[in-house]
């Protein structure tokens, strides 16, 4: 840390104040707000609703769809993540191995991440134009002979559950590769030597020394992924009608939340329990998870030590 | 030299051929395997841009990876159709601008308290900063709509800018940088100098960290770029919608059967964030791997 003039050190509180209110104003209180107006019966038509209690969290965990909704989402979420995290893993070990030595691997990175910049909204309108009735999909397919006749894709629920779990595949495998190969690349070679000259196969240095030395890399990405999967909105909103279509495949907890607030009487008191509830799923979630494996490593460290 | 000797010698350069030969064998599979992915990853991105200068009746006719010359025509389509693609890219721009420009400003200036100066409950600041950015902050959106609307703000690009004053991810990262360069000699001498401490923060600091701060802009404007869900609860106005809004009426009925046109609104949403990509892909891709590894 750097040592800093002693009687100036009040500047640090002026210098993050922005920061703090900033969140204070639209970060905390947006939050007690949307917790506050879930136990409200509120809609756009009457500005201040009555206090109903947890009347909107019982029709919440009365109604099917919701559930249908936290699976999608889990579903989706998990058959994107572990495919992404096993290519990803491959990758960065291909490109860093010294013994391998892949030719540009930094251009074959840069391209791969590609996909994860485009805008995901226009991405999803792109891979429904592209698997249309009459989209370049269906005349590949009948063309080379692979079908038939060409398939109205755009109805079939595992077609399109399977289409969203790719294309959120195709757009975050190649930032995971980035990150890994960070992780991997800040591991000393002196350590690989030693093990080499130890008789180590590459199978045992992966498991062994790569693995739990990238591990800090692994929960920020696995922690990461699943607070962006929780709130997945753009792909699956804009693939079929935004409704989840078709028959609730791929209806997503937030579509669930944006379709209560945008029904025809806005129902917002609604819309704020679907938020809450998955909210704090999430944190939960999201938290236990970074706490349980930190701590694990740490202990590990303190018993080699002792 | 004895028998054994020389048949101990021959049986070494034989591994050793064979061990290159499966080593050969194992980078061709690497590199078919990666060609595998790089097309996944282009061709659709590549039939968007070709099928936006293809007219409709082409489009249905079959695929094509070569240009056509019907960009024009399918511009002037979507133009006869009501989508006003120009002001959309001027919404777009204005807000992912002034979303850089407060988000690079504000969380500098909150790494630089973290990193420069000692007090009180900066490091629980800090650890409560690692924790927001593991929180679905999107999941808040109907309460923070709710209040917008209260006082006055709905439909206005202050929704969208303000809260980026507060962006957890981006202090994070400023911390990191700011760590990897800042003098306190410089500052010293900014202080001798008799600079006051805000001085030393625009004139000495800044200028330093000018890579740092690029870096992070960059990653703010594709962000406000993309950021589809937030503009879409709280712009209500046509001609305050962003790229993403207008991308989300190109699936309504006006443009059914248009393809080329729709295409051309597609390509023309992420041309922008492309050219900036292949401009400046090192700061982006050093910029991911930062935000991860510590130490």
């Amino acid at each position: 840390m750097i040592r800093s003039n002693y009687r100036k050190n009040y500047y640090g509180y002026l210098f993050i104040a922005p920061f703090i209110i900033g969140f204070l104003v639209f970060g905390l209180y947006p939050l007690y707000n949307t917790i506050a107006l879930s136990f409200t019966n509120t809609t756009m038509m009457k500005a201040n609703g009555a206090f109903v209690g947890l009347q909107n969290f019982e029709r919440l965990f009365a109604d099917k769809t919701f559930f249908t909704a936290i699976t999608n989402t889990w579903t989706l979420w998990l058959m994107n993540f572990i495919p992404q995290l096993g290519i990803a893993l491959l990758l960065s070990v291909w490109f860093t191995n010294t013994r391998l030595r892949i030719k540009g691997g930094g251009i074959w990175r840069m391209l791969f991440y590609m996909p994860n910049l485009l805008m995901p909204s226009a991405i999803a309108a792109l891979y429904f134009s592209l698997f249309s009735y009459y989209g370049p999909v269906n005349q590949f397919m009948v063309r080379a002979d692979l079908l038939p006749e060409a398939v109205d894709f755009i109805r079939s629920p595992d077609v399109m559950r399977g289409l969203v779990v790719f294309i959120q595949w195709w757009m975050w495998f190649g930032q995971t590769t980035i990150l890994l190969m960070a992780g991997m690349t800040s591991i000393s070679v002196a350590v690989y030597e030693a093990a080499t000259i130890d008789g180590a196969s590459i199978w045992q240095m992966f498991r062994y020394i790569t693995l739990p030395l990238i591990k800090p890399v692994m929960i920020f990405i696995l922690v990461t992924s699943l607070v962006g999967g929780m709130q997945m909105f753009d792909i699956p909103f804009l693939l079929t009608d935004g409704r989840g279509s078709p028959a609730n495949s791929i209806l997503t907890s937030n579509i669930m939340m944006y379709m209560k607030f945008r029904s025809s009487q806005g129902h917002i008191g609604a819309a704020s329990s679907v938020g809450v509830v998955v909210f704090i799923m999430t944190t939960f979630v999201a938290l236990l998870i970074f706490y349980l494996l930190r701590e694990k490593t740490d202990k590990k460290v303190k018993e080699v030590r002792s | 030299m004895s028998a054994e000797t020389q048949v101990s010698a021959s049986l070494i350069t034989e591994k050793k051929t064979n061990y290159r030969f499966r080593l050969n064998l194992f980078r061709i599979f690497i590199y078919v395997v990666l060609a595998i992915l790089l097309l996944i990853t282009i061709v659709p991105v590549w039939l968007l841009f070709v099928n936006a200068t293809r007219s409709t009746v082409e489009i249905q006719q079959g695929i094509s990876l070569l240009p056509s010359k019907f960009l024009i025509s399918n511009y002037n389509i979507l133009l006869s159709r009501g989508l006003d693609l120009p002001r959309g890219f001027l919404n777009s721009f204005v807000i992912s601008g002034l979303t850089t420009v407060v988000t690079v400003y504000f969380s500098l200036l909150a790494a630089y308290s973290l990193v420069v100066y000692n007090y009180k409950g900066k490091q629980a600041i800090y650890n409560f900063i690692l924790v927001l950015v593991m929180i679905p902050t999107q999941l808040s959106i109907i309460g923070f709509y709710q209040y917008m609307v209260k006082i006055g703000l709905d439909d206005s690009y202050a929704a969208l800018i303000l809260p980026t004053i507060a962006s957890a991810g981006a202090v994070f990262f400023g911390k990191q940088y700011l760590e990897s360069i800042v003098l306190t000699e410089l500052i010293d001498a900014g202080r001798i100098d008799g600079a006051s401490e805000l001085g030393i923060f625009h004139r000495i600091m800044f200028p330093i960290a000018v890579p740092g701060a690029f870096t992070m802009g960059i990653f703010a404007f594709v962000g406000a770029w993309n950021n589809f869900f937030n503009a879409f609860i709280l712009i209500s106005s046509r001609d305050k919608y962003t790229m993403p809004m207008l991308v989300q009426t190109l699936r309504g009925d006006v443009y059914r059967h248009e393809y080329g046109a729709i295409y051309l609104g597609l390509a023309a949403s992420v041309i922008p964030i492309i050219i900036i990509y292949f401009l400046f892909s090192r700061y982006i891709v050093n910029g991911i791997s930062m935000g991860a590894v510590k130490e």
